[in-house]
């Protein structure tokens, strides 16, 4: 109890410098926010694809090509293997289709002919094969009831019909979206900042080697001191992100009400976790106090740069982009990203993002590791 | 008496330095111990690896009968240590500072008030209590240092050169407090190397040079190392050198020497030798302003054990 409180103490004599952080970064990000412009995020949203269709009929063929292009944009390249490897790597298609021959024939007799695909697995692609699956299980349930080839075609754009009405009516604005993903983005410089910031201080006033000196000799536990101090630290963290939560709420209300605002809140939430590892690191390695400022902005000012909290992830070359993988700043700013986008919220959408907290949760576990360490190392003194 | 600490054989090396080189030593319930050195003498080191701060590389350590390694919190409570380095944090008052420090050991709140009352009255710092450590001046520092390693009313006390560097008015407080803390019978291991502060405090010494050691006992028994009995000193402006060499020539005179202006004699034993010199000056005429006569110092004994003196 005794650590819990001199935490405070020691926090509230460095109260002023860690009000103006805080202010001076939440200001900064609301500020930037709104001046971010509403950009096409709706063409952005439409995949690119590309249909190779080997079978000449109409049909139920024309009618599966007819809804996924309505869906989607449809690239002109020429039909030939390597041009279409070509704009896979190139991105500029995300996803591509290859209809079978015969394949009109082949599903009315009721055979389930494989549909060839090609994949960049991004958001788009998922998109893309989302329609597709979706297409193909409506089609397969009509098709055992229903054996006119027109009728069916029928039932089934009813149906699916209405499936985009219910995508339209609970797609959020777009322009919301983006400030919020914005927000958020921006704050993985403001926690990581402020967290260096304050963990450190206080760390380095507690691992300062006289005062380490008289807390190993005392007969506090010197692995419970320790489990105190990491837990004040968390505390500390959750104030803040609660912060940025609730400001959030007041900004972006509409969304963070909805389940994008949960999710923004569970992927922000696990970057604070992370973000508090990585501080009680560098704060259990700092020795000097005068280093601290410099820390934090070669690590916050630096991640936050490379991966994109202040530009857009796709304004940035791929050569940053390739460095900044191996930053969990990264995976948290891409998720946002993809909340930005995301028209559907359902678990096959969710798949990535859920991978990439996974990757930022395997980050802090990695960070408490080494941490925990170090601090094994510093109970002796030389 | 039983033994509150036993350290044998202790050894250790830094990369090239042997900085203890193969201690063995007792302390005794209640008493006060002096290690008593020059600087680099090793006396930090060995301190630090009792504590079980710094790794050794050879020997065994018994404290309270047990040996001590990093996790004995149950010989910890009763063991407090002044470090030589103020250690306090900076952003803490006086007061939370003992109160922080204290409550490593003490967790019941009420009973830590009061031990943490018990600590400032004892080194005086009672009009200081919302002050922060900057504000401090360093004699006051140092009696700040002292109450964050004495507030939990250890059994064993090690202060190591607690004096260092402060004005006398907190030298003697203390000393004081050291000497309430003996009286409380606490045992206390005490180094400097102010041989006057052991000469006062000490019931034994151990004299240390470069991390060995090369005298053990009282004081008394560590003067009479001294070889020397008595120092005569006279300061005399001017001193004829035949009146030297006929000094010199004394029965009981060990040694002569005259510089400046103070002529130094040394007696290896004899009872009457101030009255001595002084019937002489008379009889040759000699004009002096000051005389005195000394017992040897610590000091005597290590320039005779080292030949070097003690403080440089
Ligand atoms: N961390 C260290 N690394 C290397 N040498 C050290 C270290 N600490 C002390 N020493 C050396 O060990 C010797 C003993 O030092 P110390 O125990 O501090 O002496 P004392 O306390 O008697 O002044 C000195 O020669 C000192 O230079
Ligand atoms: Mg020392």
């Amino acid at each position: 109890m005794i650590v819990f409180k001199t935490f405070l103490k020691v926090l509230r004599k460095n109260l002023p410098i860690v009000i103006l952080y805080t202010t001076i970064l939440l200001v900064f990000g609301i500020s930037n926010m709104s001046t971010s412009e509403n950009n096409m995020n709706f063409v952005a949203s439409k995949p690119n694809i590309y249909i190779v269709n080997n079978d000449k009929s109409d049909g139920i063929t024309k009618n599966l090509i007819d809804y996924i292009s309505n869906n989607t944009n449809v690239i002109n390249i020429e039909n030939n293997e390597e041009k279409i490897n070509d704009a896979l790597f190139y991105r500029d298609v995300n996803y591509v289709i290859y209809i079978p021959k015969n394949y009109n024939n082949d599903f009315m007799a009721g055979k389930n002919p494989e549909i060839k695909i090609k994949s960049l697995n991004d958001y788009g692609a998922n998109l893309t094969e989302m329609l597709l699956e979706r297409y193909i299980q409506v089609a397969g349930i009509y098709r055992k009831s229903i054996i006119d080839e027109n009728e069916l075609i029928l039932k089934i754009n009813d149906t699916l019909k209405n499936d985009v009405k219910v995508n339209i009516t609970s797609k959020l604005d777009t322009n919301s979206l983006d400030k919020a993903s914005y927000y958020y983005s921006f704050a993985s410089y403001s926690i990581l900042a402020c967290l260096i910031l304050v963990i450190c201080l206080i760390l380095s006033s507690f691992n300062e080697e006289k005062i380490r000196k008289r807390t190993i000799i005392s007969s506090t536990n010197y692995k419970k001191h320790n489990r105190i101090l990491l837990l004040a630290n968390f505390c500390y963290a959750f104030i803040l992100w609660s912060l940025y939560v609730i400001v959030s709420f007041i900004l972006v209300g509409k969304i963070m009400f909805s389940s994008y605002g949960l999710l923004y809140m569970l992927n922000s939430f696990i970057f604070t976790i992370c973000a508090t590892t990585i501080a009680l690191l560098v704060g259990s390695l700092i020795t000097n106090k005068g280093a601290i400022n410099g820390i934090v902005n070669v690590i916050a000012l630096g991640s936050s740069f490379l991966c994109g909290a202040f530009v857009p992830m796709e304004l940035l070359p791929d050569s940053i982009l390739k460095i900044a993988h191996i930053l969990p700043t990264y995976y948290f700013i891409k998720t946002n990203e993809i909340l930005k986008t995301l028209e559907i919220v359902e678990f096959n959408s969710l798949k990535p993002i859920f991978l990439n907290m996974l990757i930022i949760i395997c980050f802090s576990i990695i960070f408490i590791i080494l941490s925990n360490i170090v601090s094994k190392k510093k109970r002796k003194i030389a | 008496m039983s033994n509150i600490i036993e350290v044998k054989n202790l050894v250790k090396q830094y990369k090239e330095i042997t900085a203890v080189d193969n201690l063995t030593f007792d302390v005794k319930k209640g008493e006060v111990l002096g290690l008593l050195g020059p600087n680099g003498s090793g006396k930090t080191t060995a301190i630090n690896c009792i504590l079980s701060l710094l790794n050794f590389n050879e020997g065994s350590i018994k404290i309270f009968g047990k040996e001590m390694n990093h996790d004995s919190y149950d010989l910890k409570k009763d063991i407090g240590v002044v470090f030589q380095e103020v250690s306090v944090f900076d952003e803490l008052t006086v007061y939370d500072n003992i109160d922080y420090f204290c409550g490593l050991y003490i967790s019941d709140k009420n009973q830590r008030k009061k031990y943490v009352e018990d600590a400032i009255s004892l080194v005086g710092l009672n009009d200081f209590k919302k002050f922060y450590p900057k504000k401090l001046s360093g004699g006051l520092l140092r009696r700040l240092n002292i109450a964050c390693g004495i507030a939990h009313k250890p059994k064993l006390i090690f202060l190591d050169e607690p004096t260092v560097a402060v004005d006398p008015q907190s030298r003697n407080n203390i000393l004081d407090g050291i000497k309430h803390l003996r009286d409380n019978g606490a045992t206390i291991v005490y180094t400097t190397h102010y041989m006057e502060e052991v000469e006062l405090l000490c019931d034994r010494i151990i004299i240390l040079d470069k991390g060995k050691i090369l005298a053990t006992g009282t004081t008394d028994k560590l003067k009479s190392l001294a070889n020397i009995e008595e120092k005569i000193t006279i300061e005399i402006n001017e001193l004829d050198i035949n009146y030297l060499e006929k000094i010199k020539e004394f029965k009981n005179v060990d040694d002569a020497a005259y510089n400046g202006n103070s002529l130094v004699i040394t007696y290896k034993k004899g009872k009457n030798n101030l009255l001595e010199i002084m019937e002489y000056m008379k009889k040759e005429n000699i004009k002096y302003s000051k005389i005195f006569s000394e017992r040897p110092t610590l000091n005597d004994v290590f320039l005779e054990l080292t030949g070097k003196e003690l403080r440089d």
